[in-house]
C-alpha cells in the first residue's frame, strides 16, 4: 500500500511539468498581457518598457520559465504580477472556501441522490422510477447562473433575505459561514445531485443482478439487509468515483457560483489570473488544481480497498 | 423537485430567523462592481481601486464640480511669470497614518517616485506630473517645482490620485511597492482586504481638515461582480449603498424605498474608425457613418434613453464643449448617408467588423449600431473581445471600427491631444492633422482662459467636421442607495467622496 | 420486484432498425427521441417557423410581454423572443453537435492509439488526458477562448477539447478489452494486420457507449456555452444561442420573466431530451454498460 501511494505520487511529478510547461506556452500565445491590463489607457511605449523590464517580461521566455519553475520547486510560487500578492497563501486561503463549498455540496447531493437512486433502481420501470429520474435530471437541465439568480431574488422578494455579504470564515463564525455557504452549496448540490443519483441507480441495478444477491435473497435475508448491508455496498465503488472526480472539479469550477454569491473562491482567483494575464496566479493555481485532483482521486482509489477487500494495491 | 423546493423553503425560513449580519456600529456598507488590484495610488489605474485609494490618499490639489482647482494638501500656491514655477505651501496639520507629520520632503519624495522611470508611475506622463523638470524643498512646508514646458493643465491634473502624497518611510518599509501597504494621509486608513470579497477602510481620527473628516466608522467596499446580487443586498438591507446600472432603475421606481443618486460623467462612448485602414481613410465615408446613426435610438437600447448625446468633449465639461447639436450629422439622414457613401465610391456599402469589449453599454451599442449600419448596406460584424485582448488590439490599432468609452479628463488637454493628435498616446485610429497638433501646442501654452476657448474649439470643430469618430453618448452614473443615506452627492470630479455622508438610524 | 430486462445477446448497433424500434418502445426512450426531434426541426426549419428577423429591433417594443404579434414578447432591443429561440436552436445544437464530433473524434483517435501501442504512448495519452480532465472544464473552455479569441468556432473548439478524455478513457478501456479476448489472438495468429483488426473489432464494440456518452456530453455542451455566457465569453452578439439569451435576460429578470422562462425552457427540454434518450439507449444497448 505504501509503495503504491509512494509510486502514484512520484507520478505527479511529470505530470505537474507537463502542466507548468503547457500553461506557459499557451500564457505566451493568449494575446494581450498583464502590462496592458496595469496601465490601461494610459500606456506609452516607454512605460510599458518599464514595467515589462520590472516584472522580468523582457528576459528570454526560457529564462522566464526557468527562474519561475525554480522557486515553485521549494514551494514558493511567486507573486502576484497585478497586486504584488504572493500567489501560495492566497490559493490556501481560497481554497479552504473551495473546499468547504465542495463538501457541503456533495453532502446535499448525497442526501438527494442516494434515496432517490436507491429508491429509482427498486422501482425500476415503475411510475416513480420515471418521475424520480427526470426530476433529477431537472437539477442537470438548468444553467445555474439561472438557479441561482431565481433563488437570490426569490429569497430577496419573499423573504428580505440575502445571504451575508462580508465573508465569514467557517471556524470564525460558524453562523454566517453556513449563511452564506448554504445556498449555494444547495445550487451545486442540486445539479451534481442527478448525475450521483443516476450512477446510484445504474450501479444499484448492477449489483442486483448478481447471484449472490439471489443467494442473500434465497437465503431468506430481509429484505433491508439484502439492499442495504449487501446491494449498496457493493454498489458504492462507482458512486465514489463520481464523487472523486465532482469534488476535482468543484475546485475552480464553481466560478459562476463564486460571481453570484460574491464567494472568494479558487474559480475566481483563476479566471480573474486568466483575464488579467497573471501568469504566477494562473500557473499556481491550475498546478493546485491538478495536485488536489489526483489526490482526491488516490483517495478515493484508497477508499475501495476498504469497501472492497478484494481491491488491493500490492 | 418538491422535494427540492420543501427543503429550500425550510431552509430558507431558518436562514431568516437568524438575523443577518449586523452591522458593528457606524458602518457604509458599499456594493461595488470589481475586484481591487491593490492600492499604490501611482501605479493601480484600476476603477475599483481609485475608488478604496479616495479615502485613503490625497493630493496637493483638488477640482471641484465646476472644473475649478481648490486646496487639498495644498493651502495655497503661487504661480511664476513664465508659469514654469509652482510654489505649494502646505497644509501646517497634515498627518500620514503611520503618525508622522507630512513635509515638504515627503511631497519632493512622492513626485519623485512618481518621475523614476523604474517604477513606472502612472503620473509620469504628459497629462499628468510627466513635464516636471525638478523638485526642490524651501522649507518645511513650502515646495517649489519647476516645469520643463508650460502647460496650462498641469494644476488641474495634479489633482489625480496618480499624483498622490505618499509617506516615505512606508514605501521604504515595503520594499519600494504599496501595493498592499498604506501611506496616505485620508481619511480612512487602509484596513482589511480580503480579496474577491471585500475591502475596509477606517475612520482616522488624525485626519487635517475638519470638513472632509470621516463620517463612518468604517467604509466597507464589497465585490458583488453580479448585478441582480447587487439590487438585492441593498433590498434586504445587507448593503447601503450599490453600484448600479441602468437596467436596475426601471425596477427601483415602483414600490421600492430605494433612492437613486446619478451624475453626469465626463466620459463618452463612441466609434473609432481606424482611419489607417481603408475604406475609413476616406472621411466620406466616415461621416455616411455619423449620418448612418441614430444616436437617441443607441441611447434607449444601450442606456434604458438616461444618457446624452455627446460629442467627444461632453457637455459636462462646460464652456469647452461644442454643441454638436449643431452639426448636422449628429442627426440621422439615411438619404444623405446613402449618397455620401455612393459618393466615396462604396454604392453597395461593404463588410467591416466592430469590435467591442466586455462593458454591457459597449456591447449593446454594438449591437445597435450592427443594425443602423445595416440601412446604408454596410455589413458589420460584431467582434465581442475579451478585456486583454481588447486593450492589446486598442492599443496595436488592430480592428476597422472599435467601440469605446473614454474618459474626456477635467481639461481638454486631456480630451483633445491625448485622444487626438498627432503623437497622443491615445490616439488609437490613426488620426493626424497639422492644424490640430498646433492648436494642442497653443492651448497647452497660454493662460488665458478665452484664449485657450478659441483655440480648443478649433480644433474640436475640424475634429468633428473630418468624422475622426462617431461619438455617440455621454452617459450617467447611477448608485443606488438605502433610503437612510444622506449627503451622498458624487460628481464627475469627486465619485467618491464620503465626506459628510450619514446613514440615519 | 420487477424482473430485470433479458440481456440482449446480440448488441445492436444504434442506428440499426432494431435500435430505434426498442427505444421508441420504451416510454422513456420514446419522449427523449420526440423531444429532440421536435428541437431538430425547429433547427433545420427555422427560417420558415421564425415570424422575424433575429436581429431585427422593433424601437417601440421594448420588453414587451408575450402577445399575437410576439408570442414569446421582446427583449430589450425589441427583438421578437420567439424567433431568437428558434434560431437559438440552430446556434445551440450546432455547437452541442461540432463540439462533441471533435470530442469523440479526437477521443476516439487517442484511444486507439493508447490502447493499440501501450507502454509510453499510451502513458503520454493518458497523462495529457488526466491534465485536462483535472482541470474544471468551465475554466479551461475559458483559457482555450482566451487564447483563440471569441468566435463561434472557437467556442466549439474550447467545448471539444474539454470533452476529449471522457471519450478517449472509454475507447481505450474497450480496445484493451477486446486485446484480451481470445478472438482477437487467433485472428493475429492468421496474420491479419493488427490495426485493421482492432479497427474492425473495436469500433462495434465502444459503439454503444460512445454513443450514450455523446447524448451527456452534448447536454453538457449546451450548459457549458451557457456558462461562457455568462462570463462574457459565448457566443457573438447578434447571434442568439439559448444560453446567451439566458445570461442576458438575467437583468431584466424582474420586469420581463419571459426573457428567462422560454430560453431557459428549451435548455431544459433539450437536456432532458438528450439524457432520457442516454439513459434508454444504454438500457437498450447494454444493460451492463456502466457510466
Amino acid at each position: 500500500m505504501r509503495d503504491y501511494i509512494i509510486r502514484r505520487l512520484i507520478m505527479l511529478i511529470p505530470i505537474l511539468l507537463g502542466i507548468s510547461i503547457a500553461i506557459f506556452v499557451v500564457m505566451q500565445l493568449i494575446p494581450g498581457d498583464v502590462v496592458s491590463g496595469i496601465l490601461g489607457i494610459e500606456q506609452t511605449p516607454e512605460l510599458r518598457a518599464m514595467w515589462e523590464k520590472k516584472l522580468g517580461l523582457d528576459k528570454p521566455l526560457v529564462e522566464q520559465y526557468f527562474s519561475w519553475i525554480g522557486k515553485a520547486v521549494t514551494g514558493d510560487f511567486g507573486e502576484s504580477f497585478r497586486t504584488g500578492a504572493p500567489v501560495f497563501p492566497e490559493i490556501m486561503s481560497r481554497f479552504k472556501i473551495s473546499a468547504e463549498l465542495a463538501v457541503l455540496a456533495c453532502i446535499i447531493a448525497w442526501i438527494i441522490a442516494l434515496p432517490l437512486g436507491v429508491l429509482s433502481s427498486l422501482k425500476r420501470n415503475s411510475v416513480i422510477d420515471r418521475i424520480v429520474r427526470v426530476v433529477a435530471l431537472m437539477g442537470v437541465s438548468i444553467p445555474n447562473f439561472a438557479s441561482a439568480t431565481l433563488l437570490i431574488l426569490f429569497l430577496a422578494k419573499g423573504f428580505n433575505y440575502h445571504t451575508p455579504v462580508k465573508y465569514a470564515g467557517l471556524f470564525e463564525n460558524f453562523g454566517v459561514n453556513m449563511q452564506i455557504m448554504l445556498l449555494p452549496a444547495l445550487v451545486l448540490g442540486s445539479v451534481m445531485a442527478g448525475s450521483v443519483m443516476r450512477m446510484t441507480r445504474s450501479s444499484m441495478l448492477e449489483v442486483l443482478r448478481q447471484d449472490y444477491i439471489k443467494a442473500v435473497r434465497a437465503k431468506g435475508a430481509p429484505e433491508r439487509v439484502t439492499i442495504f448491508r449487501h446491494a449498496f455496498k457493493n454498489s458504492s465503488i462507482p458512486i465514489v468515483t463520481l464523487v472523486g472526480m465532482q469534488i476535482g472539479s468543484l475546485m475552480g469550477g464553481t466560478v459562476v457560483i463564486e460571481q453570484i454569491f460574491s464567494i472568494p473562491g479558487l474559480g475566481q482567483y483563476t479566471l480573474t489570473g486568466i483575464s488579467q494575464r497573471d501568469f504566477p496566479v494562473v500557473q499556481g493555481c491550475v498546478l493546485f488544481i491538478a495536485v488536489v485532483y489526483v489526490l482526491v482521486n488516490l483517495l478515493v482509489d484508497i477508499l475501495y480497498t476498504y469497501i472492497d477487500p478484494r481491491i488491493s494495491y500490492s | 423537485m418538491k422535494k427540492l423546493f420543501a427543503l429550500l423553503l425550510a431552509l430558507s425560513m431558518a436562514l431568516a430567523l437568524v438575523p443577518a449580519s449586523l452591522a458593528e456600529g457606524n458602518v457604509l456598507r458599499y456594493g461595488t462592481e470589481t475586484e481591487v488590484a491593490g492600492f499604490d495610488p501611482h501605479t493601480i489605474s484600476s476603477h475599483a481601486s481609485l475608488r478604496v485609494m479616495a479615502q485613503v490618499y490625497n493630493q496637493l490639489v483638488d477640482v471641484d464640480e465646476d472644473l475649478n482647482v481648490i486646496p487639498e494638501l495644498a493651502t495655497s500656491w503661487e504661480i511664476s511669470e513664465d508659469n514654469l514655477t509652482y510654489t505649494f505651501h502646505l497644509a501646517d496639520n497634515v498627518y500620514f497614518h503611520s503618525g508622522r507629520k507630512m513635509t515638504a520632503e515627503d511631497v519632493k519624495y512622492s513626485y519623485e517616485r512618481i518621475l523614476n522611470p523604474d517604477l513606472g508611475a502612472l503620473g509620469n506622463s504628459a497629462s499628468y506630473a510627466g513635464g516636471v523638470a525638478s523638485v526642490e524643498v524651501v522649507d518645511e512646508l513650502t515646495v517649489k517645482m519647476t516645469l520643463s514646458a508650460v502647460n496650462v493643465a498641469f494644476l488641474s491634473s495634479q489633482s489625480s490620485s496618480y499624483c498622490s502624497i505618499v509617506d516615505k518611510d512606508v514605501v521604504e518599509a515595503n520594499e519600494g511597492s504599496l501595493l498592499r501597504a498604506d501611506g496616505g494621509t485620508g481619511p480612512y486608513t487602509l484596513g482589511e482586504w480580503v480579496p474577491d470579497n471585500h475591502v475596509t477602510v477606517n475612520a482616522y481620527d488624525k485626519y487635517f481638515d475638519e470638513a472632509g473628516k470621516a463620517s463612518f466608522d468604517a467604509i466597507e467596499f464589497y465585490v458583488m461582480t453580479d448585478a441582480s446580487s447587487r439590487l438585492n443586498a441593498l433590498r434586504t438591507g445587507e448593503v447601503d449603498l450599490i453600484v448600479a446600472d441602468t437596467a436596475m432603475l426601471e425596477l427601483v421606481k415602483a414600490d421600492d424605498p430605494i433612492q437613486v443618486i446619478s451624475y453626469q460623467t465626463r466620459d463618452y462612448v463612441g466609434l473609432f474608425f481606424n482611419v489607417e485602414r481603408e475604406p475609413f481613410t476616406n472621411p466620406l465615408v466616415r461621416q455616411a457613418i455619423n449620418y448612418a446613426l441614430n444616436r437617441e435610438e443607441i441611447i434607449d437600447f444601450a442606456y434604458n434613453g438616461t444618457a446624452a448625446v455627446s460629442g467627444f468633449i461632453p457637455a459636462s465639461l462646460g464652456h469647452w464643449a461644442v454643441d454638436v447639436g449643431e452639426k448636422d450629422y449628429y442627426t440621422q439622414n439615411i438619404e444623405k448617408a446613402k449618397q455620401l457613401m455612393a459618393e466615396a465610391g462604396y454604392p453597395n456599402g461593404f463588410e467591416t467588423v466592430i469590435t467591442v469589449g466586455l462593458e454591457d453599454g459597449i456591447r449593446d451599442m454594438g449591437v445597435v449600431a450592427e443594425q443602423q449600419l445595416a440601412a446604408i448596406g454596410i455589413k458589420a460584424e460584431i467582434k465581442n473581445e475579451e478585456n486583454a485582448e481588447y486593450i492589446d488590439d486598442w492599443k496595436a490599432h488592430n480592428f476597422d471600427i472599435m467601440i469605446c468609452h473614454n474618459g474626456a479628463g477635467s481639461d481638454p488637454n486631456r480630451g483633445v491631444a491625448f485622444f487626438f493628435s498627432t503623437t497622443g498616446s491615445a490616439n488609437i485610429q490613426g488620426y493626424s492633422n497639422a492644424r490640430v497638433d498646433e492648436l494642442c501646442v497653443l492651448g497647452a501654452a497660454t493662460t488665458n482662459e478665452a484664449e485657450r476657448e478659441a483655440y480648443y474649439h478649433e480644433a474640436i470643430n475640424i475634429i468633428l467636421d473630418e468624422c475622426a469618430t462617431a461619438t455617440v453618448a455621454c452617459p450617467m452614473a447611477y448608485f443606488l442607495a438605502s433610503p437612510a443615506l444622506q449627503g451622498y452627492a458624487p460628481n464627475a470630479s469627486n465619485t467618491s467622496n464620503f465626506a459628510g455622508v450619514t446613514l440615519a438610524k | 420486484m420487477k424482473k430485470t430486462r433479458q440481456p440482449v445477446k446480440q448488441r445492436p448497433l444504434p442506428g440499426n432498425e432494431s435500435t430505434l424500434r426498442l427505444l421508441w418502445q420504451d416510454p422513456m426512450g420514446r419522449a427523449g427521441m420526440i423531444g429532440i426531434g421536435l428541437i431538430i426541426i425547429m433547427a433545420v426549419f427555422a427560417p420558415w417557423i421564425a415570424r422575424y428577423d433575429v436581429a431585427q429591433m422593433h424601437a417601440r417594443n421594448r420588453l414587451q410581454g408575450p402577445s399575437a404579434q410576439f408570442w414569446f414578447g421582446t427583449d430589450n432591443f425589441g427583438r421578437d423572443v420567439f424567433s431568437r429561440i428558434v434560431y437559438g436552436a440552430r446556434v445551440s445544437l450546432v455547437v452541442g453537435i461540432v463540439a462533441v464530433g471533435i470530442a469523440a473524434g479526437f477521443g476516439y483517435l487517442l484511444g486507439m492509439i493508447a490502447g493499440f501501442f501501450e507502454g509510453k504512448t499510451e502513458t503520454v495519452i493518458m497523462m495529457v488526458m488526466d491534465i485536462i480532465f483535472a482541470f474544471p472544464s468551465i475554466l479551461l473552455a475559458l483559457f482555450i477562448v482566451a487564447a483563440l479569441g471569441t468566435s463561434i468556432v472557437n467556442t466549439m473548439i474550447a467545448i471539444g477539447i474539454v470533452n476529449i478524455p471522457v471519450f478517449c478513457r472509454t475507447v481505450r478501456a474497450s480496445v484493451k478489452t477486446v486485446k484480451s479476448t481470445d478472438y482477437i489472438a487467433n485472428a493475429r495468429s492468421i496474420g491479419l494486420k493488427r490495426m485493421s483488426i482492432l479497427f474492425r473489432h473495436v469500433t462495434p464494440n465502444v459503439m454503444a457507449p460512445f454513443t450514450v456518452q455523446a447524448t451527456l456530453a452534448l447536454s453538457g455542451a449546451i450548459l457549458t456555452e451557457a456558462s461562457m455566457s455568462f462570463l462574457g465569453l459565448g457566443i457573438q452578439p447578434p447571434n442568439p444561442s439559448w444560453g446567451s439569451m439566458l445570461s442576458d435576460a438575467r437583468k431584466y429578470m424582474e420586469q420581463a420573466p419571459w426573457l428567462v422562462i422560454f430560453p431557459a425552457l428549451f435548455i431544459i427540454i433539450t437536456i432532458l431530451s438528450f439524457n432520457i434518450l442516454g439513459d434508454a439507449l444504454r438500457d437498450v444497448l447494454d444493460p451492463k454498460l456502466k457510466l
